[in-house]
């Protein structure tokens, strides 16, 4: 019994660390005062007026807003491309490639960094909306890999054979069978891409130029030099993109699923 | 009947490792021919050098004379239902059936009907708006069948189809399936390793042995007249007994077993004397009697076990060099281990191959 | 035949621009960095003529007048005053002296009513090979000073590798400090993430689904946000010492924050998942019935723990810490932002050197450091996670 209650507390104490801080920054979010301090003495939307009214916050939500829109869809369409072209066994050095896709993943984004802003430099894309979406697209990518190879992992090739069998010539096999049933993992991966962009610091630091700050490079910024409650407006809204597009997401696989 | 399928020379490798050699093989149309052997023989791959599926490294295939390797698999217009079903997750039962309808142009009424009728000849009209996800496994395979028969075309291929299915409902479905091939007069290639379900369904069944093809004839010849060992042993049961050839007469043979024996035979194919043999004997086709006899053949045995089987009765005998074994009916005597009987049987009854 | 070829070329089609991109914007920026690491390209810019002269010097003689006569034409056509600080300050940095050398000679250069016949009569400095070896070792446009020095080595003036003085050797504090704290995050995550991770497993229904939920919430959450919800939370007026007074535990507010204990909480919280999601999928693999055979063999719920659970579950242990080890030692944001000045890690130097300093070689000399251990960390970790367990 007494390890029943042991590992009851421990679950609830973990999953309250885990959850808790989310939960404790939202409602600061609609404080009418400057301090990020609790109790919240009245509630007030002044500090999301300041994100949507003061300059440097609404454009940096508006870049976001652009970057990572520019970063899904590059992400999603090459990164849904290598995915399918991945599946081929044939092609030599398909470990490594793959392998390849992967890696930004893994490298520590200050690395990455370092080196791109040297090579915008030389190609002149420093200060432009398409570095930024450039860089995030090499983070973003191996994301929408992962995310659409397990898709794909799943589609049974013999029902793709079935299908030319049947009359379905490649490209209508592509179009009928296998984008179809490869949809649910393009989109998630699209989702993760934009949240990528969206949360992305490291990277914007190095490659973006003034004009190009994005929600976070702000929210960076904002939390070093001058913290006001506006951080907590913003990571609200964070919260609430995330999770609308999620749902979006989730709906629109529920609602494929039954129009067939 | 016209030849329909040829099979010419057919050659496939996969890497260093040759799958089918130099195989030929003719189909006339209207015929129900099985691919019968173990897995890894060949069977396989050549259905799916015919379905378009694999390309054959050498050789060609002919389909009304003329030749296909060269055509895409979405244009050899040929129904083909897979072990696993292949059926769409993401398309109901319907819009499964109707897909090579709209592949081909059909108006939309047409194949309202067309895949009603489908539904109709698998029994399974009820099901038309479920998903695959729904059905059961017999369901699924039934489906997938009424998809690859509802465009009516020249030839029907399946590969293993009722290998993931239990014993009963794989029976149904066998005559089912002969059946329909009786109504439609559809040329089918089917794939198994299941010997007994080659010889419930086949007009011919064409035995693979390490991509070639050991025999081809009617279930009858296959069991009856085995022409080389692999061919006795793979289908059904048999007692293989090792002897050597001391006269020919006719279409019979006398052969000397080790034990000194002789054995008059039924003969396949030319055999000279003093050629070392095999001889074939099918366990039904031993009788059991405490009296000699007059039969032919009769060789002195004692029992060593005795199984009933329901249906039949096993008995495991031993002669002076070789084990026999021989299957009686429900009705004979049951011999407790240790008697000596006489294993009697025709020279009909026995069949010499060449090793 | 052709319709596989046809096939493969198809796939290489759709595999190209991802390739071509990533080469291009990944594979290149880094290896422009670790060319930066190495590459030395002052000297030699501004000193063309001499470094064709000093090839043929044999490195021991006195200088020669074709020699002397290069090195003046050279300084002579020196135009870039940035470039010339730049070069002196690294031939000074190799052997002081340089500055007052360079200065006295380049000022006695441009005096056109004096001419100096050679640099000899400017400086006897100019006579003796030693100013000359600096300066024909610094015309290699590769050098090793910066990755030596990003693990506080150096060359002395023999040419041999040698400790840095103290008070230029930071790097490597910064270093282990780095893969210090990266430790103890791995071990925070181990102790917390390990038991979670077995309690979820072995639950079912909604209690799993709420565990597994509280782990995927923050994996969703931005980065940003989590940081900044610990920067509010652990300030000294913050929830966490409120509620700690409240409930009477402690009497003045803990320092929670612009320290190591700060930055060791909100890392945890962050790296958590990647330790629970590894070890979570390896123990759903494990039969549920090995634990009550265990148990019907006679083994104390510990002894079974130890001698099945934990050796099955190890390699998802390991494949959690390795994760979170590698994220943790690449971390930027969440030390920039809830670390003091003693808790910077290695990227936040890099990023100084880069952004800061406009130091490319340190900068991308630590990056190559930094580069290199993650590589080698994510080779083991892919080893460990390509084992498949029915592989023995």
């Amino acid at each position: 019994m007494p390890m029943k209650i042991a590992k009851a507390t421990f679950a609830t104490l973990t999953i309250l660390f885990l959850v808790a801080p989310l939960i404790a920054i939202l409602p600061l979010a609609f404080t009418s005062s400057v301090i990020l301090t609790y109790p919240i003495p009245s509630w007030s939307l002044r500090w999301f007026e300041e994100l949507f009214f003061a300059d440097a916050w609404r454009r940096a939500i508006v870049n976001s807003l652009i970057i990572g829109t520019g970063t899904t869809l590059l992400a999603t369409v090459l990164g849904t491309a290598a995915s399918l072209g991945l599946r081929n066994r044939l092609i030599l050095f398909r470990g490594t490639v793959r392998t390849l896709f992967l890696l930004p993943m893994v490298v520590p984004a200050v690395v990455l960094g370092v080196g791109m802003q040297v090579l915008l430099a030389r190609f002149g894309l420093t200060n432009s909306y398409l570095g930024v979406i450039i860089a995030h697209t090499v983070v973003a990518v191996p994301f929408v890999v992962v995310s659409v190879t397990g898709a794909l992992a799943g589609i049974d090739e013999r029902v793709e054979l079935a299908a030319q069998s049947l009359g379905a010539s490649p490209p209508t096999v592509f179009r009928r069978i296998t984008l179809p049933l490869a949809m649910p993992g393009v989109l998630s991966g699209a989702v993760l891409a934009f949240a990528t962009s969206l949360d992305e610091v490291v990277l914007t630091l190095f490659v973006a130029g003034p004009n190009q700050r994005t929600l976070a490079r702000q929210m960076f910024s904002s939390i070093r030099e001058n913290i006001s409650p506006a951080i907590a407006a913003a990571a609200f809204l964070f919260i609430v993109a995330t999770v609308a597009i999620g749902l979006v997401v989730v709906l629109s696989r529920s609602m494929l699923a039954k129009s067939r | 009947m016209a030849e329909f399928i040829r099979f010419d020379r057919i050659t496939k490798f996969y890497g260093p490792l040759c799958v089918v050699e130099n195989l030929d093989l003719s189909i006339d149309k209207g015929e129900f021919v099985s691919l019968l052997g173990p897995s890894g023989s060949g069977k396989t791959t050549l259905l799916m050098m015919l379905a378009g599926f694999e390309q054959p490294t050498s050789g060609n295939i002919l389909l009304d004379g003329t030749a296909i390797n060269a055509v895409p698999t979405h244009r050899r217009d040929m129904g083909v239902v897979f072990q696993s079903y292949a059926l769409f997750p993401h398309m109901s039962v319907g819009d499964n059936i109707a897909f090579p309808l709209q592949m081909r142009g059909i108006a939309k009424a047409e194949i309202g009907a067309r895949v009603k009728r489908a539904l109709d000849m698998v029994q399974l009209s009820a099901l038309v708006d479920r998903r695959p996800s729904q059905l059961s496994g017999g369901q699924q395979q039934r489906v997938a069948l009424a998809r690859a028969l509802v465009f009516e075309p020249r030839v029907v291929l399946m590969d293993e189809p009722l290998g993931a299915l239990d014993k009963q409902l794989r029976e149904q479905m066998q005559l089912d399936i002969r059946d329909l091939h009786r109504r439609l007069g559809l040329t089918i290639v089917f794939v198994t390793h299941d010997q007994s379900e080659a010889l419930t369904m086949s007009d011919r069944v064409a035995v693979f042995n390490k991509g070639k093809i050991e025999q081809i004839g009617t279930p009858r010849q296959v069991y009856d007249e085995p022409a080389t060992r692999f061919v006795a042993e793979f289908i059904g049961e048999t007692n293989l007994v090792e002897g050597v050839v001391e006269a020919v007469q006719g279409a019979e043979a006398t052969v000397r077993l080790a034990s000194g024996a002789q054995i008059v035979s039924a003969v396949s194919g030319t055999v000279a004397s003093g050629q070392p043999v095999f001889l074939s004997i099918r366990p039904e086709r031993v009788d059991l009697s405490e009296t000699r006899g007059d039969a032919r053949n009769v060789l002195e045995t004692e029992v060593t076990d005795s199984v009933y089987q329901g249906d039949h009765l096993r008995v495991q005998l031993q002669n002076a060099t070789h084990p026999l074994i021989a299957k009686l009916g429900r009705r004979s005597r049951e011999f407790p281990p240790g008697t000596r009987v006489f294993a009697a049987f025709s020279a009909g009854d026995c069949r010499v191959i060449a090793p | 035949m052709s319709a596989a070829s046809s096939r493969t070329g198809r796939s290489l089609l759709l595999l190209a621009p991802l390739l071509v991109f990533l080469v291009g914007f990944f594979v290149w920026p880094l290896f422009s960095m670790m060319s930066q690491a190495v590459s030395d390209p002052a000297v030699l810019r501004l000193l063309p003529r001499s470094a064709e002269v000093l090839r043929d010097w044999d490195r021991a003689s006195p200088p020669t007048i074709p020699m002397q006569a290069a090195l003046m034409e050279d300084l002579r056509a020196v135009d870039d005053d940035q470039a010339l600080g730049d070069m002196v300050r690294r031939l000074n940095s190799a052997r002081s002296g340089f500055r007052t050398l360079m200065g006295k000679t380049t000022s006695a250069l441009a005096d056109t009513d004096n001419p100096p016949a050679d640099l000899v009569s400017i400086d006897k400095r100019w006579e003796k090979p030693e100013f000359w070896l600096a300066i024909a070792d610094a015309l290699s446009p590769y050098t090793d000073r910066n990755l030596l020095a990003a693990l506080d080595l150096g060359r002395n003036a023999a040419g041999s590798i040698e400790h840095l003085p103290p008070d230029q050797s930071v790097n490597r504090v910064i270093l282990v400090r780095t893969f210090w704290i990266a430790a103890l995050v791995t071990f925070a995550c181990a102790c917390i993430g390990y038991p979670y991770a077995i309690i979820a497993a072995s639950l079912s229904g909604w209690k799993r689904d709420l565990m597994l939920g509280a782990v995927l919430l923050p994996l969703w959450t931005s980065l940003l946000v989590r940081t900044a919800a610990w920067f509010i939370l652990l300030q000294e007026q913050g929830l966490i010492n409120d509620l700690l007074r409240g409930i009477g535990l402690i009497d003045a507010p803990l320092a929670l924050i612009f320290n190591r204990t700060g930055v060791i909480i909100a890392m945890t919280h962050v790296l958590l998942p990647f330790m629970v999601l590894p070890i979570y999928s390896v123990l759903i693999t494990i039969p549920k019935n090995l634990m009550p055979a265990a148990a019907s063999l006679g083994a104390h719920p510990l002894r079974a723990f130890l001698r099945v659970l934990l050796p099955l579950s190890l390699r998802g242990v390991a494949s959690g810490s390795l994760l979170v080890f590698i994220s943790a030692i690449g971390y930027y944001i969440t030390p920039a932002l809830i670390g003091g000045p003693g808790d910077q890690m290695i990227s936040s130097i890099i990023a100084f050197y880069a952004t800061g300093s406009a130091n490319w070689g340190m900068a991308g000399a630590l990056g190559v450091v930094l580069l290199v251990a993650t590589l080698l960390l994510y080779s083991v970790y892919a080893r460990l996670s390509s084992d498949e367990p029915g592989r023995r």
